[in-house]
């Protein structure tokens, strides 16, 4: 049923980030938010990073996928040396081509239906308006919203609206994948089914999926667990997923 | 349809002010633009229904009515003089008190008396026709019976909006100068806001003591053999004449009457004022709810830069949007006059909507419109995506 090609070779990097530091201004003292982290990500992999709020996930994701500029450190991802270094336009360029992104709120526009906020981003792309709906109506049946592609965030339900974001993200074809708190505003049922389709992504879409919670039960999914407190990386383990796992809906 | 286009339509609401703001500012210059020329339209009536093909005046006169425009008698020979001029009439014309008559019943009260009404009196200004059938100072849009009631002497024909001003209607009688006049005749389509008129036949002028009878008359109405010819005819005239007339076809003229009305310096101050005045509101309330309109959604724009799309391609979303608003504005401003100038219709007061205006004024609006995307950009710099990441 898959309907994209798969990037990279399972097991490459597609991150890698070396010495990141991030400071935030507060008051007159500057609060260090990223420790010299160094990171890595790898095409196939759900890659969790886990930590409690305010450890600096959402600040190093951000600092990955060319958001915020990190005070010191480099990230060299895909065939990119050293990203950082390019002009913002590159960087949104490089976005464009290569990354999609899920955070917790929807961010989907009222005024468009399913169908319309996918097919969005992909004319940006440059795809023809009928390759771009061809392409946002597979993406759409990929994350179980054939009824709903004309739809507009009104008539969604939550879960529904983030399927829609994912959509959103996955129909680019993303190498990378961004995930901050995909689950967080979500309940159980629809929050596995979130966790369930970035798995895909990782597994069949080859993609390098980088997915930021606070929630230890996503853990089971996971091919690689990174846990991270107040700026530093304290563990970093491998493990077996298990895809067919449930997430209780009570919480 | 493109995410601007959709988003304008689907929060309509959103989008109410700006679009109130734009009708306003376009019925405001469009409403005074249109009175304006609609007072014009009244003095330039005669002139474009007028069956004279040339009109010859003095030269630097650009008006039928009011300011000197008339010639030396001789020159109504020489106008005959060219092969091509069938017809010579000088345009006649005066001015004076106007007041209708009541017939008193005697046998009503004082109180009723007075509860009728006192008679009105204004002035007003006569004009002429001579009413042999097919003259050249008959309006194209005379009937034969209108011609032929004016031909009664003592007689006097009034446009229906002047019925009221003038306390008559049709068959009453009135005192012209004093004199017993009877309103044997309506117009319709000749309503002038600015001072009431009368038309009467050139006998009648005459027998009420008012006709030109010296060394001077009035604008020169011409009719040719071949009206085609216009054009050159008063090309060829105004040559013959040699500066001493001014030969101008009936459309120039009735072009130069308008204009030369938009040159007086009051109108020209007060649309100027009402422009900038519906400038400053349409601008000002636009762009303010432009930025309302983009910060109710700048997390969804946000999203779509993280997603990697560039700014520019934001701002023209914006610069897109306000375009929209523009139009949206101009229709609304063109059904707001239209309704307007619809309900001034009825009340006698002529609003004229011309194409020109309409469409400087739509242009106008939808660069408002657009001017007041172009400062609202700004606020797309708060479509940080780094800010969806918490
Ligand atoms: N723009 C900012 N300005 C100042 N401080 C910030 C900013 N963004 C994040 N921080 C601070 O950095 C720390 C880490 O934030 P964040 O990366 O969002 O944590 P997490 O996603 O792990 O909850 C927090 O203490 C937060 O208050
Ligand atoms: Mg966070």
């Amino acid at each position: 049923m898959m309907t994209t090609k798969s990037h990279g070779k399972h097991g490459d990097f597609a991150i890698e980030a070396k010495g990141l530091v991030k400071r935030f201004k507060s008051g007159k003292a500057y609060v260090e938010v990223l420790k010299k982290v160094d990171f890595d990500a790898r095409h196939g992999d759900l890659t969790m990073v886990m930590g409690p709020s305010g450890s600096g996930k959402s600040t190093l994701i951000a600092a990955l996928s060319g958001l915020l500029r990190p005070e010191e450190g480099r990230v060299d991802t895909l065939d990119v040396d050293d990203l950082w270094k390019l002009s913002s336009g590159k960087i949104d360029k490089f976005r464009l081509d290569h990354c999609g992104f899920i955070f917790q709120g929807f961010n989907l526009f009222p005024a468009l239906t399913a169908l319309q906020q996918v097919e969005t981003v992909l004319k940006f792309q440059g795809l023809t308006p009928a390759a771009a709906k061809k392409r946002a109506t597979l993406a759409l049946e990929e994350v179980g919203l054939k009824p709903r592609l004309h739809q507009r965030p009104s008539a969604l339900s939550g879960g529904e609206k983030q399927r829609v974001a994912i959509a959103r993200a996955l129909a680019k074809d993303p190498q990378i994948l961004f995930a901050d708190e995909p689950t967080s505003a979500l309940d159980g049922e629809n929050g596995q089914i979130v966790i369930r389709l970035l798995r895909r992504a990782a597994s069949e879409h080859g993609a390098a999926v980088i997915c930021v919670t606070h929630d230890p039960r996503l853990e089971e999914w996971a091919d690689r667990v990174i846990k991270i407190e107040d700026g530093i990386i304290i563990d970093d383990q491998r493990r077996t997923p298990n895809p067919n796992a449930t997430l209780a809906s009570h919480h | 349809m493109s995410l601007a286009l959709s988003t304008l339509l689907y929060e309509w609401r959103r989008y109410m002010a700006a679009v109130m703001a734009l009708a306003l500012s376009g019925l405001l210059v469009l409403g005074m633009a249109g009175v304006f020329i609609g007072i014009g339209k009244g003095f330039t009536a005669t002139i474009e229904r007028s069956s004279a093909d040339i009109i010859i005046m003095q030269p630097g006169a650009k008006s039928l009515i009011g300011g000197p425009a008339g010639v030396p008698r001789r020159f109504i020979p020489l106008a005959y003089n060219h092969p091509e001029v069938v017809e010579v009439q000088p345009l006649d014309g005066a001015g004076g008190s106007f007041q209708s008559v009541r017939n008193v019943d005697p046998t009503k009260s004082v109180a009723e008396r007075a509860r009728a009404g006192a008679p009105k009196q204004n002035f007003v200004q006569t004009s002429i026709i001579d009413t042999r059938p097919g003259s050249v100072t008959i309006p194209t849009d005379y009937s034969p019976e209108l011609v032929e009631a004016l031909r009664q002497p003592y007689t006097v024909a009034i446009d229906e909006t002047a019925m009221r001003s003038l306390g008559v209607k049709l068959g009453d009688k009135a005192l012209y100068n004093g004199q017993t006049v009877t309103v044997a005749a309506i117009l319709r389509g000749y309503p002038n806001m600015m001072q009431q008129s009368i038309v009467m036949s050139r006998d009648t002028l005459r027998m009420v003591g008012q006709a030109d009878t010296g060394p001077r008359v009035g604008p020169l109405m011409v009719k040719l053999s071949d009206p085609t010819r216009a054009e050159v005819v008063a090309e060829q005239l105004n040559q013959q004449g040699d500066g001493q007339w001014k030969a101008w076809t009936r459309q120039d003229l009735a072009d130069a009457n308008q204009s030369a009305m938009f040159e007086q310096g009051p109108l020209i101050i007060i649309l100027g004022g009402v422009t900038v005045v519906g400038i400053i509101i349409g601008v000002a309330i636009t762009w303010q709810t432009l930025r309302g309109a983009i910060m109710a959604n700048i997390k969804e724009f946000a999203s779509l830069r993280a997603l990697g799309v560039g700014m520019a391609s934001l701002r023209r979303i914006v610069v897109e949007l306000s375009f929209w608003v523009g139009v949206v504005g101009v229709a609304a401003a063109i059904g707001l006059t239209w309704l307007v100038a619809v309900f001034a219709g009825t009340q006698g007061v002529l609003i004229a909507l011309q194409p020109q205006a309409l469409i400087a004024v739509g242009g106008g609006l939808i660069s408002i419109a657009m001017i007041s995307g172009l400062l609202s950009l700004g606020v797309l710099k708060n479509s940080q995506p780094a800010d969806l990441l918490r």
